[in-house]
């Protein structure tokens, strides 16, 4: 799939439409923006959330025109049109999830790029749902022999 | 990569979970305020923010620890009419201090958040265009907000100031479970009641909340000059037919009082200033009324 071409941002609104350079099959990705409006307006993030939420954290964020003095908005800076559309309504890590071991790492990055992040995302993943916040070589054992790499 | 099928639940996001998050924020916070009760109202300009004012100065003064919630997010008044316009909230500790008002009572506003008393409140979004979608979703969590995150401390009683119409009530009532129950405000005049009578159905049939009682605001005038009184409404039907009829506590009625009006509108506490006007009587007295009603 490659990137075909991109509507917007207007209004809230942007789609972005790949292609695939064999079959010239298409796909497109929108958001909607009643849809991400709500969820803002829920006071939610999207992707869950790291941190508790800041007193009146909704509030103060979704003032058009806050008072002098208010904490300075995370408002939409980002240069990509599509994370800056909705990059509001996600969660913002403040710390990442997992803490990679050296020799963990060193081992990922051994793996070729083309499946790196793919397998980076399966040991994450299992070692979340084995309650694992440290990833060292023994999780990533536990791992290959639980998916039979 | 993942397909829109692969996706188990909502993707990783726990939305549910941040949800009831809110909701037991909100319950711990109000965990130390024993009875919360709105002042509502179909129809607008009856006096439901004087109300809020008045009785929590007078509870305020039987040695209640009262809180003020605004809840009239788009038309704030009670951080003016209390005199705390000025008060900044500053977050520490998971929490905003309120204002504190004369009586000690405790004040938060959402104009306490906008810049100037000409702000209208506008929330941010990349389009206005149809904004009716999502608007009064961002409202209910602002409100959600104002209540769990203000550091109310040890309050008997939290009064909560409604914005006019009766769908407000509906919503407070989703928003608070444990909500004690509503003090109901009309005037005297025939379109007022006729208005005020759907409320209260609303809120007793629908929401299924407790009436606490009905108070008739601007009841008569009492000339300032040989004080004779005067009924503003001469050929209103009976307030207290209108509670009978809904088998509900007549709380009081309330004279107009232009000397009332200006001291609220300066942000001083009429009840303090003029304690043995007939407006101040009237008020202390739907104070010992509801204070006996809600076992304060
Ligand atoms: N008893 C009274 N005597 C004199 N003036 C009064 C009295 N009650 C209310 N007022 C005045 O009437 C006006 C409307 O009152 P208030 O703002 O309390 O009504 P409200 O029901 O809260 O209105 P809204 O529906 O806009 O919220 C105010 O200017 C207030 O000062
Ligand atoms: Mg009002």
């Amino acid at each position: 799939m490659g990137l075909s071409e991109t509507h917007g941002p207007f209004d809230g609104t942007l789609s972005i439409v790949y292609e695939c350079p064999v079959c010239s099959h298409r796909i497109a990705m929108l958001t909607n923006r009643a849809e991400t409006q709500m969820v803002r307006s829920l006071g939610v993030k999207i992707g869950g959330r790291q941190t508790e939420a800041e007193p009146m954290e909704t509030l103060r964020s979704s003032l058009a025109v806050p008072r002098d003095g208010e904490p300075e908005q995370a408002a939409s800076r980002s240069k990509c049109p599509f994370t800056g559309v909705v990059s509001e309504a996600f969660a913002a890590p403040e710390t990442p999830e997992f803490e990679w071991m050296p020799e963990a790492k060193a081992r990922i990055e051994a793996i070729p790029p083309f499946i790196r992040e793919m397998v980076q995302q399966n040991v994450e993943e299992y070692a979340r749902q084995h309650g694992y916040r440290r990833i060292d070589e023994a999780v990533m054992d536990e791992v290959k022999g639980a998916l039979g790499m | 990569m993942k397909t829109y099928h692969d996706i188990a639940s909502d993707g990783g996001s726990r939305i549910l979970e941040q949800v009831s998050a809110q909701q037991e924020r909100l319950t711990a916070r109000l965990s130390s305020v024993r009875r919360i009760v709105a002042i509502a109202s179909g129809k607008g300009g009856v006096g439901k923010s004087t109300l809020t004012a008045m009785l929590a100065a007078a509870l305020g003064q039987q040695s209640c620890r009262v809180g003020i919630l605004d809840a009239d997010l788009n038309g704030p008044s009670m951080a003016h009419m209390m005199g705390v316009r000025r008060h900044v909230p500053i977050p520490a500790n998971g929490s905003v201090s309120p204002a504190l008002a004369a009586n000690d009572v405790a004040v938060m506003s959402m104009d306490m958040f906008l810049p100037a008393d000409s702000t209208p409140l506008l929330w941010r979004a990349p389009s206005q265009q149809n904004a009716f979608t999502w608007r009064s979703m961002v409202e209910m969590s602002a409100l959600r907000e104002l209540l769990s995150d203000t550091d109310w401390g040890k309050l008997d009683v939290l009064l909560i100031d409604l914005p006019p119409g009766s769908d407000r009530i509906q919503n407070l009532a989703d928003l608070l479970p444990d909500l004690s129950g509503v003090i109901i405000v009309t005037t005297p005049a025939a379109v007022a009641q006729m208005v005020v009578s759907r409320s209260i159905t609303l809120a007793t049939d629908v929401a299924g909340l407790a009436v606490i009682g009905l108070v008739e605001n601007m009841t008569s005038f009492a000339c300032p000059v040989c004080s004779h009184q005067q009924r503003l409404f001469p050929a209103a039907p009976d307030t207290r037919s209108l509670a009978e009829e809904h088998d509900l506590a007549y709380l009081g009625s309330i004279p107009f009082d232009s000397q009332l009006a200006r001291q609220l509108d300066h942000g001083r506490c009429f009840v303090s200033t003029s304690p043995d006007s007939p407006a101040s009587r009237a008020i202390f007295s739907v104070a010992r009324s509801v204070h006996t009603r809600l076992n304060l």
